[in-house]
């Protein structure tokens, strides 16, 4: 009867994305490779290779359940937390079905004493307030950081609120967008939070966004950025969605017909778990355990990971072709207005690959843009090779990731360890994300930030 | 003077915060030591039950046997189409955006007030609701034919009432008898009733016909037992706020946190899969009427 029990049901949708324990074993870091010069990473089509990246049965695992508890680093008992709303000045005008995201939002948890500033930057699709920006946040308030967290530039709410152009995925115009608005929050941090430093980090694609805004404010020098750490970076946005793609029909099957049986499946199986239970209501706690009852088996794991990232994606694709005016989901001529139904536009989403995204959106609203572009250039534009030369001869630049990454494959890994050397840790475990907190992985971070890597340095 | 506050109050939800540049906000401290020892609890509890159900597969699978006897298991076919049936979505629409503004404006600083306020005294509010919501339990546990759960529901009242002190302490869970609400849109529900429509209410949020006209019983019973004058006196008004804010502050969601364009459609199809759900848990003993594809969920 009380509004609680009827709002409760929002954790349904963490079916998908559960967080509970059984993830992979905890195992010892394999040592960074040593450097070598190599050549850039060659241009063929953006998807290739395995469609699970590097992952095992244990990645997979570890990307659906996240660090076990047990592993986990201490954190502190306590951390304060504000939210900042900007309303930034070269916003483009807000269409009407999206009055909601007209304002960008922040979280910064302050220091009351002079202390560096670490910004923190989210994953694909992902807001400023994530579970894995909880962790990292609780990390680095501990270790004495002021910490301010960002969403991704591919973000609903920082399309909408932060982008110059509302067609998000462009490496490099993303990474000034994320600048711009970086410079505007922390211009406007309150008088009494004094920050010594400035140092960015960013996991999945915010690591990628990350590296970039650091290469923007080496030139621009407005923020004066000392060191980056990329936690499971993508090497290439367009080919690790390509993988997820492909992920995505290899587990889930082509088109929403596939979509509809994945659900009636989960429906039939949650139903009759909860029968099977004395519970009254349908709460959090019972949809983790079915999570844990429901999920075993690596190809409803990836299934998970596939339809995560699938949903994701829908609202960028329908907010960037909305801003493109390319008229792929919607007419650009009569765009939906307050009131009208979404649902089958929502539906026809996502049944849609990513790539379709790329040669029907963005594509074609760059190439009228960049008279020089072609779609192999925009390929080649958004992999993180662009700075290559930044990142092996700047000292600043650090990475973490594993060996059983979903995102990226063998070539894109040993790119990462040959451009980076001794600055990229490589663990045996996690998959993606799912080494996130624990205590190897925060120890490693810390000590990136604070110039102490590689630790057998002098 | 009632309604000229209330049309201020809508006034300022409708016309949304001042608009400054930036706007800084306090929000709750998070409590990551705390959470990540809640986790770990939560894993061994699990862990715990999965080997003891393991433990004794034979007794597990004659239950299941049983349960299946009584019911056949749900099969994919059996599920509800992902449409869902929502006759009103143009006025549903606006409530909803009318609820997201009001939250946003109203009730959620109301909230974030009312949790600066130390725990004990919180808890104190929380229990005492609580205990007053009890009755309902009690009515409808009975209409519902479910009498352990009534007998629970009227052994936890008398306790708290007594020893709780007026409710103020829920001292009925620490001697193992834990709340388990419920109301009339659970009996409706129980007696066989569809859910209907979709439907968003103003203020309080998602909702079906079905479980809006349970909401109404359920204050409907409250004020016609009027307990300690509780709901026709001069306080009622304050109460039932205190009350909303109290809720409000128990529960962890923010409209349109996820800056999606399709928060309605997800909100919708959750909250109608889950009662769905919910009636299938509910109707154990008789055979699930089997769904047709071409009739959207709930109707």
């Amino acid at each position: 009867m009380t509004i609680s029990t009827r709002l409760k049901l929002i954790p349904f949708a963490l079916i998908l994305t559960a967080a509970t324990a059984f993830a992979a074993q905890p195992g010892e870091t394999s040592p960074p490779q040593t450097v070598s010069r190599s050549a850039p990473i060659s241009e063929s089509a953006p998807v290739s290779g395995s469609a699970i990246g590097l992952s095992d049965s244990a990645g997979l695992r570890a990307t659906v359940f996240g660090t076990p508890p047990e592993d986990m680093a201490t954190l502190p008992a306590k951390v304060p937390l504000s939210e900042i709303n900007i309303e930034l000045p070269w916003r483009l005008p807000v269409p009407g079905i999206l009055w909601f995201d007209s304002k960008l939002r922040v979280w910064l948890s302050a220091q009351n004493k002079p202390a560096p500033l670490a910004v923190v930057i989210s994953g694909t699709g992902s807001d400023g307030n994530t579970k894995t920006i909880s962790v990292l946040r609780a990390a680095l308030y501990g270790a004495g950081y002021h910490v301010l967290t960002m969403p991704s530039p591919t973000f609903p709410g920082f399309i909408v609120s932060a982008s110059h152009t509302g067609v998000p995925g462009d490496l490099m115009q993303d990474g000034a967008d994320l600048y711009a608005a970086m410079q505007a929050i922390i211009a406007h941090l309150p008088r009494k939070v004094r920050v010594t430093d400035i140092d960015v980090l960013g996991y999945s694609l915010g690591g990628a966004n990350a590296a970039i805004v650091k290469s923007i404010d080496a030139t621009e020098q407005k923020l004066k950025i000392h060191r980056v750490v990329m936690i499971n970076p993508p090497v290439s946005l367009f080919s690790s969605v390509g993988r997820l793609d492909r992920l995505f029909a290899a587990t889930i099957g082509p088109g929403d017909r596939a979509v509809d049986l994945l659900y009636r499946r989960l429906y039939a199986q949650i139903a009759n778990l909860y029968r099977a239970s004395d519970r009254l209501e349908l709460d959090e706690n019972f949809l983790y355990s079915a999570a844990a009852v429901t999920l075993k088996t690596d190809a409803e794991f990836s299934a998970a990971i596939a339809m995560t990232f699938r949903l994701q994606l829908v609202d960028m694709f329908f907010i960037g072709d909305l801003y493109a005016k390319t008229g792929v989901i919607t007419d650009p001529a009569h765009p939906p207005r307050v009131g009208d139904s979404l649902e089958d536009i929502q539906r026809d989403l996502r049944a849609k690959p990513f790539a379709d995204y790329f040669t029907r959106v963005f594509a074609p609203y760059y190439l009228m843009r960049r008279p020089d572009a072609t779609s192999a250039s925009l390929i080649a534009a958004n992999r993180l090779d662009i700075i290559a030369d930044t990142l092996r001869d700047d000292g600043d630049y650090y990475a973490q990731t594993n060996s059983n990454e979903v995102i990226i494959n063998r070539r894109e890994l040993t790119w990462l360890q040959d451009t980076l050397g001794s600055r990229i840790v490589v663990y045996d475990h996690g998959g993606h994300l799912g080494e996130v907190g624990d205590r190897q992985q925060v120890a490693d971070m810390l000590d990136m930030l604070s110039g102490h890597w590689p630790r057998s340095a002098p | 003077m009632r309604a000229a506050i209330l049309a201020g109050i809508i006034a300022l939800a409708l016309g949304g915060c001042a608009s400054q540049v930036a706007s800084i906000r306090r929000v709750p401290d998070e409590t990551p030591a705390a959470d990540n020892a809640a986790a770990a609890a939560n894993a061994a509890a699990f862990a715990e039950a999965a080997a003891a159900e393991s433990g004794n597969d034979s007794a597990h699978e004659a239950e299941a046997h049983k349960a299946q006897e009584a019911a056949p298991l749900l099969t994919p076919a059996d599920a509800p189409p992902m449409y869902t049936y929502d006759p009103w979505e143009r006025l549903n629409r606006f409530t909803y955006r009318f609820n997201a503004r009001f939250d946003e404006a109203i009730f959620l600083p109301a909230a974030d007030t009312y949790r600066r306020a130390p725990r004990p005294i919180r808890a104190g509010i929380h229990n005492f609701f609580g205990n007053l919501a009890e009755i309902d339990s009690i009515i409808n546990y009975t209409l519902q034919w479910r009498l352990k759960y009534g007998l629970r529901s009227l052994e936890r009242l008398a306790i708290n009432s007594t020893i709780g002190i007026g409710g103020l302490f829920d001292v009925a869970t620490k001697l193992k008898l834990p709340g388990t609400p419920t109301g009339f849109a659970t009996t409706l529900a129980k007696w066989g009733m569809h859910p209907g429509p979709y439907l968003v209410i103003p203020l309080l949020g998602p909702s079906t016909l079905r479980d809006g006209v349970g909401y109404l019983a359920d204050y409907g019973a409250g004020y016609g037992i009027n307990v300690a004058n509780l709901y026709r006196g001069n306080i009622s008004w304050g109460l039932l706020v205190f009350n909303g804010v109290d809720q409000r502050a128990n529960i962890n969601f923010r409209y349109y946190s996820g800056g999606s364009p399709f928060e309605y459609e997800t909100i919708r199809f959750l909250y109608v899969r889950r009662r769905l759900i919910e009636d299938e848990g509910l109707h154990t003993k008789e055979p699930a009427k089997k769904a047709a594809d071409e009739i959207p969920a709930g109707k």
